[in-house]
Protein backbone atom coordinates (compact mmCIF):
# COMPACT_ATOMS: atom_id res chain seq x y z
CA UNK A 1 0.00 0.00 0.00
CA UNK A 2 2.74 2.55 0.89
CA UNK A 3 5.94 1.97 -0.01
CA UNK A 4 8.87 4.33 -0.45
CA UNK A 5 12.10 3.51 -2.15
CA UNK A 6 15.68 5.43 -0.94
CA UNK A 7 13.42 8.74 -0.69
CA UNK A 8 15.41 12.01 0.17
CA UNK A 9 13.85 15.16 1.24
CA UNK A 10 16.29 17.64 2.55
CA UNK A 11 15.82 17.99 6.92
CA UNK A 12 13.67 14.59 6.56
CA UNK A 13 14.54 11.70 4.83
CA UNK A 14 18.28 10.28 3.47
CA UNK A 15 17.97 7.36 1.04
CA UNK A 16 15.12 5.94 3.67
CA UNK A 17 12.71 2.67 2.72
CA UNK A 18 9.76 1.78 4.39
CA UNK A 19 6.62 -0.68 3.37
CA UNK A 20 3.59 -1.28 4.37
CA UNK A 21 1.34 -3.85 2.41
CA UNK A 22 -2.21 -4.62 2.66
CA UNK A 23 -4.23 -4.91 5.62
CA UNK A 24 -1.37 -3.64 7.98
CA UNK A 25 -1.97 -1.20 11.19
CA UNK A 26 1.52 0.41 11.88
CA UNK A 27 2.52 3.32 13.72
CA UNK A 28 5.44 5.91 12.86
CA UNK A 29 6.55 7.95 15.40
CA UNK A 30 8.57 11.09 14.34
CA UNK A 31 10.93 13.28 16.39
CA UNK A 32 9.18 16.63 15.77
CA UNK A 33 5.66 17.90 14.45
CA UNK A 34 7.41 19.31 11.59
CA UNK A 35 8.82 16.25 10.66
CA UNK A 36 5.72 14.32 11.17
CA UNK A 37 3.91 16.81 9.16
CA UNK A 38 6.22 17.08 6.40
CA UNK A 39 5.96 13.37 6.12
CA UNK A 40 2.58 13.28 5.53
CA UNK A 41 3.15 15.76 3.01
CA UNK A 42 5.08 13.42 1.06
CA UNK A 43 2.55 10.47 1.36
CA UNK A 44 -0.45 12.70 0.45
CA UNK A 45 1.75 14.39 -2.65
CA UNK A 46 1.42 17.53 -1.10
CA UNK A 47 5.46 17.93 -1.47
CA UNK A 48 7.45 15.81 -3.74
CA UNK A 49 11.12 14.15 -2.77
CA UNK A 50 13.99 15.38 -3.84
CA UNK A 51 14.78 11.64 -5.22
CA UNK A 52 13.51 8.02 -4.82
CA UNK A 53 10.25 7.25 -5.11
CA UNK A 54 6.76 7.02 -2.80
CA UNK A 55 4.10 4.30 -3.49
CA UNK A 56 0.93 4.54 -2.94
CA UNK A 57 -1.42 1.80 -4.27
CA UNK A 58 1.32 0.59 -6.14
CA UNK A 59 1.60 4.43 -7.78
CA UNK A 60 4.47 6.14 -7.98
CA UNK A 61 2.54 9.34 -6.74
CA UNK A 62 5.53 11.66 -7.94
CA UNK A 63 5.23 10.85 -11.49
CA UNK A 64 1.76 10.61 -12.16
CA UNK A 65 -0.25 13.21 -13.65
CA UNK A 66 -2.66 15.45 -10.89
CA UNK A 67 -5.91 13.65 -11.78
CA UNK A 68 -3.94 10.19 -11.26
CA UNK A 69 -3.05 11.29 -7.76
CA UNK A 70 -6.52 12.60 -7.31
CA UNK A 71 -7.89 9.21 -8.14
CA UNK A 72 -4.98 7.33 -5.38
CA UNK A 73 -6.06 10.36 -3.19
CA UNK A 74 -9.85 9.70 -3.00
CA UNK A 75 -8.93 6.10 -1.76
CA UNK A 76 -7.39 7.26 0.90
CA UNK A 77 -8.70 8.97 4.20
CA UNK A 78 -6.56 11.23 6.08
CA UNK A 79 -7.64 12.63 9.70
CA UNK A 80 -5.76 15.71 10.73
CA UNK A 81 -4.92 16.65 13.96
CA UNK A 82 -6.97 20.02 13.94
CA UNK A 83 -10.07 18.04 12.02
CA UNK A 84 -8.83 19.87 8.36
CA UNK A 85 -12.38 21.16 8.36
CA UNK A 86 -13.12 23.94 5.73
CA UNK A 87 -14.72 26.63 7.77
CA UNK A 88 -17.59 27.93 5.32
CA UNK A 89 -19.22 24.82 5.24
CA UNK A 90 -21.09 23.65 8.12
CA UNK A 91 -20.68 20.80 9.90
CA UNK A 92 -22.76 18.18 8.26
CA UNK A 93 -21.56 19.94 4.57
CA UNK A 94 -17.87 19.00 5.68
CA UNK A 95 -18.75 15.44 6.62
CA UNK A 96 -20.74 14.91 3.74
CA UNK A 97 -18.36 16.79 1.21
CA UNK A 98 -16.05 13.74 -0.12
CA UNK A 99 -18.66 11.58 0.23
CA UNK A 100 -20.48 14.02 -2.01
CA UNK A 101 -18.21 14.91 -4.35
CA UNK A 102 -17.30 11.05 -5.10
CA UNK A 103 -19.63 8.55 -4.30
CA UNK A 104 -23.29 8.46 -6.09
CA UNK A 105 -25.22 7.19 -2.64
CA UNK A 106 -28.68 9.38 -2.71
CA UNK A 107 -28.94 11.90 0.14
CA UNK A 108 -31.10 9.79 2.37
CA UNK A 109 -28.43 7.34 2.61
CA UNK A 110 -25.59 9.69 3.07
CA UNK A 111 -27.30 11.54 6.00
CA UNK A 112 -28.04 7.40 7.22
CA UNK A 113 -24.29 6.54 7.17
CA UNK A 114 -23.18 10.17 8.70
CA UNK A 115 -25.45 9.26 12.13
CA UNK A 116 -24.24 6.27 12.30
CA UNK A 117 -20.54 6.83 12.46
CA UNK A 118 -21.32 10.21 14.71
CA UNK A 119 -23.48 7.82 16.81
CA UNK A 120 -20.58 5.45 17.05
CA UNK A 121 -17.96 8.56 18.04
CA UNK A 122 -20.32 9.52 20.17
CA UNK A 123 -21.31 12.62 18.86
CA UNK A 124 -24.20 14.37 19.26
CA UNK A 125 -23.52 18.47 19.40
CA UNK A 126 -25.55 20.39 16.21
CA UNK A 127 -24.74 19.60 13.00
CA UNK A 128 -26.13 22.85 11.35
CA UNK A 129 -23.09 24.90 13.03
CA UNK A 130 -19.95 26.47 11.63
CA UNK A 131 -17.08 24.67 12.57
CA UNK A 132 -15.30 27.60 13.83
CA UNK A 133 -16.22 28.04 17.34
CA UNK A 134 -16.26 24.18 18.01
CA UNK A 135 -13.28 23.11 20.24
CA UNK A 136 -10.30 21.41 18.60
CA UNK A 137 -11.34 17.43 20.15
CA UNK A 138 -14.83 17.79 18.72
CA UNK A 139 -13.18 19.32 14.92
CA UNK A 140 -10.66 15.92 15.69
CA UNK A 141 -13.85 13.75 16.13
CA UNK A 142 -15.40 15.03 13.03
CA UNK A 143 -12.17 14.72 10.73
CA UNK A 144 -12.17 11.26 12.01
CA UNK A 145 -16.12 10.46 11.24
CA UNK A 146 -15.29 12.06 7.67
CA UNK A 147 -12.55 10.01 6.76
CA UNK A 148 -14.25 6.65 8.22
CA UNK A 149 -17.94 7.77 6.50
CA UNK A 150 -15.34 7.33 2.98
CA UNK A 151 -14.46 4.00 3.62
CA UNK A 152 -10.78 4.46 2.29
CA UNK A 153 -8.86 1.28 1.47
CA UNK A 154 -6.03 3.07 3.51
CA UNK A 155 -6.25 5.52 6.20
CA UNK A 156 -3.78 7.83 7.83
CA UNK A 157 -4.16 9.59 11.31
CA UNK A 158 -2.34 12.64 12.31
CA UNK A 159 -2.23 12.22 16.03
CA UNK A 160 -5.84 12.11 16.37
CA UNK A 161 -5.71 11.17 20.05
CA UNK A 162 -3.40 14.15 21.29
CA UNK A 163 -5.85 16.28 23.92
CA UNK A 164 -8.55 13.81 24.04
CA UNK A 165 -10.34 13.08 27.41
CA UNK A 166 -9.64 9.33 28.40
CA UNK A 167 -13.12 8.64 27.67
CA UNK A 168 -13.47 10.13 23.91
CA UNK A 169 -9.92 8.77 23.77
CA UNK A 170 -11.08 5.56 24.13
CA UNK A 171 -14.40 5.96 22.50
CA UNK A 172 -12.15 6.98 19.87
CA UNK A 173 -9.47 4.22 19.99
CA UNK A 174 -12.64 1.96 19.65
CA UNK A 175 -13.51 3.48 16.53
CA UNK A 176 -10.10 3.47 14.66
CA UNK A 177 -9.10 -0.42 15.75
CA UNK A 178 -13.38 -1.56 14.69
CA UNK A 179 -12.63 0.33 11.29
CA UNK A 180 -9.62 -1.03 10.23
CA UNK A 181 -11.05 -4.62 11.46
CA UNK A 182 -14.12 -4.02 9.43
CA UNK A 183 -12.60 -4.68 6.00
CA UNK A 184 -10.26 -7.24 4.61
CA UNK A 185 -6.70 -5.44 3.72
CA UNK A 186 -7.08 -2.30 5.01
CA UNK A 187 -4.41 -0.72 5.75
CA UNK A 188 -3.86 2.10 8.37
CA UNK A 189 -1.19 4.15 9.25
CA UNK A 190 -0.92 6.25 12.41
CA UNK A 191 1.68 9.43 12.77
CA UNK A 192 2.64 10.66 16.17
CA UNK A 193 5.45 12.55 18.00
CA UNK A 194 5.04 10.48 21.56
CA UNK A 195 4.72 7.10 22.33
CA UNK A 196 1.56 8.06 24.17
CA UNK A 197 -0.56 8.76 21.08
CA UNK A 198 -0.64 5.34 19.93
CA UNK A 199 -0.88 3.65 23.60
CA UNK A 200 -4.25 1.51 22.99
CA UNK A 201 -3.74 1.11 19.06
CA UNK A 202 -3.77 -2.39 17.76
CA UNK A 203 -0.65 -1.35 15.65
CA UNK A 204 1.47 -4.69 14.89
CA UNK A 205 4.63 -2.16 14.38
CA UNK A 206 5.80 0.58 15.33
CA UNK A 207 8.54 2.70 13.34
CA UNK A 208 10.82 5.35 14.95
CA UNK A 209 11.39 8.38 11.94
CA UNK A 210 15.03 9.16 13.06
CA UNK A 211 17.48 10.75 11.13
CA UNK A 212 16.32 10.15 7.95
CA UNK A 213 15.44 6.76 8.27
CA UNK A 214 12.46 4.81 9.41
CA UNK A 215 13.88 2.16 12.72
CA UNK A 216 11.63 -0.54 13.80
CA UNK A 217 10.91 -0.17 17.14
CA UNK A 218 11.19 -4.04 19.08
CA UNK B 1 18.55 49.98 -15.84
CA UNK B 2 15.23 51.41 -16.50
CA UNK B 3 14.87 49.19 -20.29
CA UNK B 4 15.50 46.31 -17.84
CA UNK B 5 13.27 47.27 -15.42
CA UNK B 6 10.12 48.26 -17.85
CA UNK B 7 10.60 45.08 -20.16
CA UNK B 8 10.59 42.56 -16.49
CA UNK B 9 7.09 45.04 -15.82
CA UNK B 10 6.02 44.05 -19.34
CA UNK B 11 6.57 40.35 -18.81
CA UNK B 12 5.18 40.03 -15.12
CA UNK B 13 2.29 41.51 -16.65
CA UNK B 14 2.09 39.18 -19.73
CA UNK B 15 2.91 36.05 -17.38
CA UNK B 16 0.10 37.20 -14.61
CA UNK B 17 -2.61 37.90 -17.77
CA UNK B 18 -1.99 34.84 -19.50
CA UNK B 19 -2.73 32.96 -15.90
CA UNK B 20 -5.61 34.42 -15.74
CA UNK B 21 -6.77 33.73 -18.83
CA UNK B 22 -5.61 29.79 -18.04
CA UNK B 23 -7.88 30.30 -14.82
CA UNK B 24 -10.84 30.80 -17.10
CA UNK B 25 -9.63 28.93 -19.59
CA UNK B 26 -10.08 25.64 -16.99
CA UNK B 27 -12.86 26.61 -15.62
CA UNK B 28 -14.98 26.45 -19.18
CA UNK B 29 -12.65 22.66 -19.23
CA UNK B 30 -14.70 22.11 -15.73
CA UNK B 31 -17.95 23.16 -16.38
CA UNK B 32 -19.17 19.63 -16.54
CA UNK B 33 -18.51 19.47 -12.90
CA UNK B 34 -21.47 21.38 -11.66
CA UNK B 35 -23.69 18.65 -12.13
CA UNK B 36 -21.59 17.39 -8.49
CA UNK B 37 -23.87 18.45 -5.92
CA UNK B 38 -21.16 20.07 -3.32
CA UNK B 39 -19.99 22.44 -6.32
CA UNK B 40 -23.46 23.16 -7.38
CA UNK B 41 -23.61 24.52 -4.25
CA UNK B 42 -20.91 26.94 -3.91
CA UNK B 43 -22.13 27.82 -7.88
CA UNK B 44 -26.09 28.83 -6.09
CA UNK B 45 -23.89 30.67 -2.65
CA UNK B 46 -22.22 32.53 -5.19
CA UNK B 47 -24.84 33.12 -7.09
CA UNK B 48 -27.01 33.87 -3.85
CA UNK B 49 -24.12 36.44 -2.45
CA UNK B 50 -22.80 38.07 -5.49
CA UNK B 51 -26.09 38.01 -7.40
CA UNK B 52 -29.13 38.04 -5.43
CA UNK B 53 -27.96 39.86 -2.51
CA UNK B 54 -26.94 42.23 -4.68
CA UNK B 55 -29.85 42.83 -6.65
CA UNK B 56 -31.95 45.71 -4.06
CA UNK B 57 -28.98 47.99 -3.93
CA UNK B 58 -28.26 47.32 -7.94
CA UNK B 59 -31.71 48.49 -8.92
CA UNK B 60 -31.90 51.51 -6.49
CA UNK B 61 -28.10 53.15 -7.42
CA UNK B 62 -29.33 51.79 -11.06
CA UNK B 63 -32.83 54.08 -11.03
CA UNK B 64 -30.88 57.02 -9.16
CA UNK B 65 -28.47 57.23 -12.21
CA UNK B 66 -31.37 57.10 -14.93
CA UNK B 67 -32.62 59.98 -12.68
CA UNK B 68 -29.22 61.99 -13.09
CA UNK B 69 -28.47 61.30 -17.07
CA UNK B 70 -32.32 62.17 -17.71
CA UNK B 71 -32.05 65.27 -15.82
CA UNK B 72 -28.72 66.40 -17.15
CA UNK B 73 -30.04 65.50 -21.00
CA UNK B 74 -32.99 67.56 -21.13
CA UNK B 75 -31.38 70.60 -19.48
CA UNK B 76 -28.95 69.97 -22.36
CA UNK B 77 -31.40 69.54 -25.32
CA UNK B 78 -34.64 70.84 -23.37
CA UNK B 79 -38.33 69.41 -23.71
CA UNK B 80 -38.89 69.30 -27.41
CA UNK B 81 -36.52 66.51 -28.21
CA UNK B 82 -38.41 63.26 -26.86
CA UNK B 83 -36.53 61.33 -29.64
CA UNK B 84 -33.28 62.34 -29.22
CA UNK B 85 -33.88 62.32 -25.41
CA UNK B 86 -34.78 58.56 -25.77
CA UNK B 87 -31.90 58.10 -27.62
CA UNK B 88 -29.06 59.40 -25.81
CA UNK B 89 -30.72 57.54 -22.24
CA UNK B 90 -29.97 54.66 -24.60
CA UNK B 91 -26.76 54.96 -25.60
CA UNK B 92 -25.16 56.21 -22.50
CA UNK B 93 -27.01 53.30 -20.24
CA UNK B 94 -26.79 50.48 -22.43
CA UNK B 95 -23.76 51.09 -24.11
CA UNK B 96 -21.56 52.49 -21.39
CA UNK B 97 -22.94 53.02 -17.68
CA UNK B 98 -25.22 49.87 -17.25
CA UNK B 99 -22.08 47.46 -17.38
CA UNK B 100 -19.48 49.91 -16.28
CA UNK B 101 -21.36 50.67 -12.99
CA UNK B 102 -22.57 47.27 -12.52
CA UNK B 103 -19.43 45.85 -12.53
CA UNK B 104 -18.09 48.17 -10.58
CA UNK B 105 -20.97 47.72 -7.70
CA UNK B 106 -19.67 44.09 -8.58
CA UNK B 107 -16.16 44.34 -7.12
CA UNK B 108 -17.08 46.71 -4.81
CA UNK B 109 -19.21 43.76 -2.97
CA UNK B 110 -18.03 40.85 -4.35
CA UNK B 111 -14.04 40.77 -4.84
CA UNK B 112 -12.96 41.76 -1.55
CA UNK B 113 -15.59 38.52 -0.47
CA UNK B 114 -13.59 36.44 -2.67
CA UNK B 115 -10.29 37.05 -2.39
CA UNK B 116 -10.12 37.47 1.21
CA UNK B 117 -12.17 34.05 1.56
CA UNK B 118 -10.09 32.19 -1.10
CA UNK B 119 -6.88 34.06 1.31
CA UNK B 120 -7.90 32.60 4.40
CA UNK B 121 -8.55 29.00 3.13
CA UNK B 122 -5.25 28.82 1.66
CA UNK B 123 -3.49 30.05 5.04
CA UNK B 124 -5.44 28.07 6.95
CA UNK B 125 -4.21 24.82 4.82
CA UNK B 126 -7.99 24.06 3.88
CA UNK B 127 -7.12 24.29 0.27
CA UNK B 128 -4.35 21.27 0.93
CA UNK B 129 -7.01 19.81 3.28
CA UNK B 130 -9.52 20.03 0.44
CA UNK B 131 -6.57 18.25 -1.96
CA UNK B 132 -6.20 15.60 0.09
CA UNK B 133 -9.89 14.42 -0.03
CA UNK B 134 -8.82 14.12 -3.86
CA UNK B 135 -11.11 16.91 -4.51
CA UNK B 136 -9.72 19.61 -7.19
CA UNK B 137 -9.54 22.85 -5.85
CA UNK B 138 -10.03 24.54 -9.38
CA UNK B 139 -13.18 22.07 -9.85
CA UNK B 140 -14.56 22.85 -6.40
CA UNK B 141 -13.62 26.54 -5.38
CA UNK B 142 -12.44 28.53 -8.78
CA UNK B 143 -14.99 27.44 -11.59
CA UNK B 144 -18.17 27.85 -9.58
CA UNK B 145 -16.89 31.11 -8.49
CA UNK B 146 -16.05 32.21 -11.91
CA UNK B 147 -19.54 31.17 -13.26
CA UNK B 148 -21.65 32.05 -10.78
CA UNK B 149 -19.74 35.85 -10.68
CA UNK B 150 -20.00 36.32 -14.45
CA UNK B 151 -23.61 34.76 -14.45
CA UNK B 152 -24.72 37.63 -11.83
CA UNK B 153 -22.79 40.30 -13.93
CA UNK B 154 -24.94 39.49 -16.62
CA UNK B 155 -28.00 39.46 -14.73
CA UNK B 156 -27.02 42.68 -12.43
CA UNK B 157 -26.34 44.40 -15.64
CA UNK B 158 -29.41 44.08 -17.39
CA UNK B 159 -31.76 44.67 -14.19
CA UNK B 160 -29.54 48.28 -13.82
CA UNK B 161 -30.20 49.02 -17.23
CA UNK B 162 -33.69 48.13 -16.57
CA UNK B 163 -33.77 50.10 -13.87
CA UNK B 164 -31.95 52.83 -15.36
CA UNK B 165 -34.18 53.43 -18.36
CA UNK B 166 -37.59 53.12 -15.82
CA UNK B 167 -36.12 55.63 -13.82
CA UNK B 168 -35.71 57.90 -16.14
CA UNK B 169 -38.94 57.52 -17.66
CA UNK B 170 -40.60 58.15 -13.84
CA UNK B 171 -38.80 61.27 -13.20
CA UNK B 172 -39.65 62.91 -16.63
CA UNK B 173 -43.07 61.67 -16.32
CA UNK B 174 -43.76 62.91 -13.00
CA UNK B 175 -41.46 66.00 -13.25
CA UNK B 176 -42.09 67.24 -16.82
CA UNK B 177 -44.96 65.95 -17.77
CA UNK B 178 -43.73 63.84 -20.76
CA UNK B 179 -45.46 61.41 -21.75
CA UNK B 180 -43.84 57.63 -22.49
CA UNK B 181 -44.59 57.21 -26.13
CA UNK B 182 -42.82 60.60 -26.76
CA UNK B 183 -39.56 58.39 -25.55
CA UNK B 184 -40.36 55.31 -26.92
CA UNK B 185 -39.66 56.19 -30.20
CA UNK B 186 -36.46 57.27 -29.55
CA UNK B 187 -35.30 54.36 -27.50
CA UNK B 188 -36.90 51.45 -29.74
CA UNK B 189 -35.27 53.43 -32.76
CA UNK B 190 -31.79 53.46 -30.86
CA UNK B 191 -31.70 49.95 -29.01
CA UNK B 192 -30.23 47.62 -31.44
CA UNK B 193 -28.76 44.07 -31.83
CA UNK B 194 -25.81 45.96 -31.65
CA UNK B 195 -26.69 47.83 -28.61
CA UNK B 196 -27.99 44.89 -26.20
CA UNK B 197 -24.77 42.56 -27.50
CA UNK B 198 -22.43 45.41 -26.69
CA UNK B 199 -23.40 45.14 -23.02
CA UNK B 200 -23.77 41.65 -22.93
CA UNK B 201 -20.43 40.75 -24.18
CA UNK B 202 -19.14 43.82 -21.66
CA UNK B 203 -20.79 42.67 -18.66
CA UNK B 204 -19.78 38.96 -19.61
CA UNK B 205 -16.26 39.92 -20.07
CA UNK B 206 -16.46 41.88 -16.80
CA UNK B 207 -17.62 39.29 -14.85
CA UNK B 208 -14.68 36.80 -16.13
CA UNK B 209 -12.28 39.23 -15.64
CA UNK B 210 -13.37 40.33 -11.67
CA UNK B 211 -13.68 36.67 -10.78
CA UNK B 212 -10.51 35.66 -12.60
CA UNK B 213 -8.63 38.71 -10.68
CA UNK B 214 -10.46 37.75 -7.23
CA UNK B 215 -9.53 34.05 -7.64
CA UNK B 216 -5.81 34.24 -8.11
CA UNK B 217 -5.35 37.09 -5.91
CA UNK B 218 -6.77 34.93 -3.38
CA UNK B 219 -4.87 31.98 -4.06
CA UNK B 220 -1.58 33.64 -4.08
CA UNK B 221 -2.35 34.42 -0.23
CA UNK B 222 0.30 31.92 0.97
CA UNK B 223 2.60 32.88 4.30
CA UNK B 224 0.50 35.41 6.43
CA UNK B 225 -2.65 37.23 7.80
CA UNK B 226 -1.32 40.16 6.82
CA UNK B 227 -1.18 39.40 3.09
CA UNK B 228 -4.81 38.92 2.72
CA UNK B 229 -6.08 42.88 3.13
CA UNK B 230 -2.80 43.21 0.37
CA UNK B 231 -4.50 41.04 -1.83
CA UNK B 232 -7.80 42.12 -1.69
CA UNK B 233 -6.48 45.67 -2.36
CA UNK B 234 -4.38 44.05 -5.06
CA UNK B 235 -7.69 42.29 -6.53
CA UNK B 236 -10.20 45.30 -6.43
CA UNK B 237 -7.61 47.72 -8.36
CA UNK B 238 -6.73 45.22 -11.20
CA UNK B 239 -10.31 44.46 -11.45
CA UNK B 240 -11.47 48.09 -11.83
CA UNK B 241 -8.23 48.21 -14.42
CA UNK B 242 -9.34 45.34 -16.94
CA UNK B 243 -12.45 46.39 -16.54
CA UNK B 244 -11.63 49.73 -17.80
CA UNK B 245 -9.52 48.50 -20.30
CA UNK B 246 -12.45 46.04 -21.88
CA UNK B 247 -15.07 48.71 -21.83
CA UNK B 248 -12.26 50.90 -23.80
CA UNK B 249 -11.31 48.08 -26.23
CA UNK B 250 -15.08 46.92 -26.86
CA UNK B 251 -16.27 50.20 -27.04
CA UNK B 252 -13.51 51.17 -29.90
CA UNK B 253 -14.21 48.12 -32.12
CA UNK B 254 -17.96 48.54 -32.15
CA UNK B 255 -18.57 52.03 -32.00
CA UNK B 256 -15.12 53.32 -33.87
Amino acid sequence: MIKLECASLKGLLECASFSMPEGDFCAVLAETDFDKNLFLRVLTGLTRLDSGKVFIFGKEISSITYAELGEVRKKMGVVLNRGGLVSNLKVWENLMLPLAYHASLSYKDMEEKMMNVLNNLGYNDDLNMLPGPLPTYKKKLLGLARAILTEPDLIIYDSVFDGLSSDIRNRALEAVNAFHEEKKGRASLFLATSEGSVKGLMAERVYVLKKGNFYERN
Amino acid sequence: MKTKRITESILDTTLYLSDLFNLILNAFKNLHFLKISPVRTVFFRQIYFAGIETFGKMVVIGMLIGVVIITQIINLVGLGSAVLTGKILIWVVVRELGPLLAAIIIIARSVTAISSELGAMNIENEIENIEIMGIDPSRYLIMPRVFALTLSAVMLTFYFELAAIFGGIAVTSVFWAVPFEQYSKGMLSSLTITELSVSLIKSLLFGMAIAAVSCSQGLKVRKSITQIPQATTRATIQSLFLVFIFDGIITFIFFI
